[in-house]
């Protein structure tokens, strides 16, 4: 179906890769034969339709779900993926569109939910409250250059921007995190903070991440990607560099406009 | 290093409202005390100020102490346990059989009864978690369930004159210092700052409280924390109990039975919030003193018993309205308390709770008049 020779070059060798990936459910065949590759340093979009395939997709790649035929690499290494946990071992994570932070708890205690820092009193494990603000502090400044005006307010009194940077943080500071997937990060947003969403995600691939970006709004997806996947039906219809196509070919290639015939 | 995206330049200080709203949960009940202690000075200094009816108050309120601790951490992570009077009760009235009857010692007995509690606890837990029964009804019919089983073992008696630990944990002192319990209610309220603040259960309470979804996903076992939180519950109750039993020297299978709603009241009012994510132990001992001393305020002014379940309920819902308005006009930033209450609906609603008084007014009126001619049977 989909040609790999007409994708773009790429001279280095893709950190996570999938190939052929089937997924059904049931009757329903919600993956049929997808491919994926992502580099270091590079934004890859993935658009497509509601119903392409593109979440059950990034759900395989961060091992939430497990594909019915089809193989994963990283670093061209066969891998198997039973659960999250195995992706995040591998340095694949993905943030949500929810961000899923508890709002009424500080961006430090959401940075290290459920991982907590803790040092030892007469062999009882108490959380060094002071150590986690620093590391947090560290984190979001080193990686983001972002510092928040309170570190000690909750969350869910911070901007949607900086919501986003604790959210990464989060992914980022448990892992050698070397592949992020985001989840429309930029649907809820204003203006204003989807600029900062995407010059946050400008900061990551300078830093070599591999990112992978789900997102409805081609603006976007044109301001920031490097590659863009087009996905229909549960197909890869085509890979396109940024600089080689324009807004209109992609939007036809999501609805299907002349490729379907190309490719028949 | 990229610095592009510096949000703020410069950490802040908060400002005088943040500080205010951020310690409100001792700040509320702290005003309120003092209120009260304002009108106790007018209607009756003489009686209210003394040293001998402090220790009262205290010892009052050592009796909350470790249920607002339990309740603290079920209502931090978004529960609520309606059971805790007869948990209370049941685990007293088992360890009095078992020192009466039996002949235990009273220290086994004693830690029996904390150990009941915490399995009753545990039940309520499962029964929130497993079962998938709503938190209100759950417990509330637990409460039914433990109430009865205490009613059925006690037949009505009443186990009385327990060994002298028993006493001393309920209303001993320490001879020129505090009274027993109060000392054990002051060591569990911090005790349990230190677990809210400091390790993994407290903080996960107010994770699972704020968002169960998102605590879920970051690899928290949401059940078993809600269980231990309810287990924890339940042999704070347990504690309640033996020191209600040896406060009064004396236990029945209806002991305890207007605790529940008093510890919750306690407890919001001292800035916990009913929907989870916030808690605050300082704020739970203020409120269990505010109550305490409500209750001292209602027999110095020889004001019938039964007013305190008012002043509890008033308390509950005028302390959980200012919160929520509070949260509200945080996340709006716009208008003040007289915009929010004349709105359009507001407006309505008023008109409607007018008229139905209005018509109660006149049904009263209509009943007295036309009453007038029959004579009374």
């Amino acid at each position: 179906m989909s040609d790999l020779s007409t994708g773009p070059n790429r001279a280095r060798a893709p950190v996570v890769r999938m190939s052929g990936i089937v997924k059904r459910f049931g009757g329903a065949t919600a993956l049929d034969g997808v491919d994926l590759e992502a580099c270091a340093g590079e934004v890859l979009a993935i658009v497509g339709d509601n119903g392409a395939g593109k979440s059950t997709l990034i759900k395989i790649l961060t091992g939430v779900l497990q594909p019915t035929e089809g193989q994963l690499f990283c670093d061209e290494k066969p891998i198997v993926l039973n659960g999250r946990e195995d992706a995040i071992r591998l340095g694949i994570d993905a943030v949500y569109q929810t961000l899923a932070l508890s709002g009424d708890l500080t961006p430090t205690a959401n940075i290290f939910l459920g991982n907590e820092l803790t040092k030892s009193i007469l062999g009882v494990p108490f959380l060094d409250n002071t150590r986690m603000k620093t590391e947090a502090t560290k984190v979001l400044f080193d990686r983001f250059g972002t510092r928040l005006p309170d570190m000690d307010a909750p969350t869910n009194s911070l901007s949607g921007g900086q919501r986003q940077a604790v959210a990464i943080a989060r992914a980022i500071y448990h892992a050698d995190l070397r592949v992020l997937v985001m989840d429309e990060p930029t649907a809820a947003l204003g203006p204003q903070e989807t600029a900062r969403t995407l010059t946050l995600i400008d900061t990551l691939r300078a830093q070599g991440m591999a990112i992978i970006l789900i997102s409805h709004s081609l603006d976007d997806v044109f301001s920031i990607a490097d590659r863009i996947q087009v996905m229909r039906r549960g197909k890869r219809i085509g890979v396109v560099n940024v600089t080689d196509t324009t807004n209109e070919e992609v939007l036809g290639m999501i609805v299907g406009a002349k490729t379907e015939e190309a490719a028949a | 290093m990229s610095h592009t995206t510096t949000h703020s330049p410069m950490p802040r200080k908060a400002s005088l409202q943040e500080v205010i709203t951020r310690n409100l949960a001792i700040l509320g009940p702290a005003t309120m005390i003092l209120l009260l202690m304002a009108f106790m000075l007018i209607a009756e200094p003489a009686r209210f100020f003394r040293t001998s009816n402090f220790e009262i108050i205290l010892l009052e309120a050592a009796l909350f102490m470790p249920m607002a601790v339990g309740m603290t951490f079920v209502i931090a992570q978004r529960g609520i346990d309606l059971s805790i009077g007869s948990v209370a009760a049941l685990s007293a009235l088992i360890m009095a059989f078992l020192i009466k009857q039996y002949g235990f010692s009273p220290y086994i007995g004693i830690l029996v009864a904390i150990a009941i509690g915490a399995t009753l606890g545990a039940i309520n837990g499962l029964v929130v978690t497993k079962l998938n029964v709503p938190d209100l009804i759950g417990t509330m019919a637990m409460d039914l369930v433990y109430r009865g089983i205490a009613l059925v073992l006690a037949k009505g008696l009443v186990l009385a004159k327990f060994p002298e630990i028993i006493t001393t944990i309920g209303r001993g002192r320490i001879d020129g210092f505090l009274p027993v319990p109060v000392l054990i209610g002051i060591a569990s309220i911090v005790i349990g700052h230190i677990v809210l603040t400091r390790t993994y259960f407290g903080r996960y309470a107010l994770g699972i409280g704020s968002d169960p979804e998102a605590a879920e996903m970051a690899g928290i076992a949401v059940h078993r924390q809600r269980v231990f939180a309810y287990a924890l519950m339940g042999a704070l109750a347990g504690l309640a109990g033996v020191m209600l039993a040896g406060k009064l020297n004396s236990i029945q299978a209806t002991s305890a039975s207007f605790l529940n709603l008093h510890v919750i009241a306690a407890v919001v009012v001292g800035g916990t919030s009913l929907f989870g994510g916030r808690a605050s132990m300082l704020g739970a001992l203020c409120g269990v003193i505010l109550l305490a001393m409500i209750t001292n305020a209602t027999i110095i002014l020889r004001i019938e018993f039964f007013w305190q379940s008012v002043a509890a309920g008033a308390v509950i819902v005028i302390s959980v309205a200012t919160y929520s308005w509070l949260q509200a006009q945080d996340k709006d930033g716009t208008g003040g308390f007289a915009a929010a209450l004349f709105t359009r609906q507001n407006l309505s609603i008023f008109k409607f709770i007018g008229g139905l008084i209005a018509a109660l007014i006149a049904l009263l009126i209509l009943g007295s008049t036309l009453g007038n001619g029959i004579p009374a049977p």
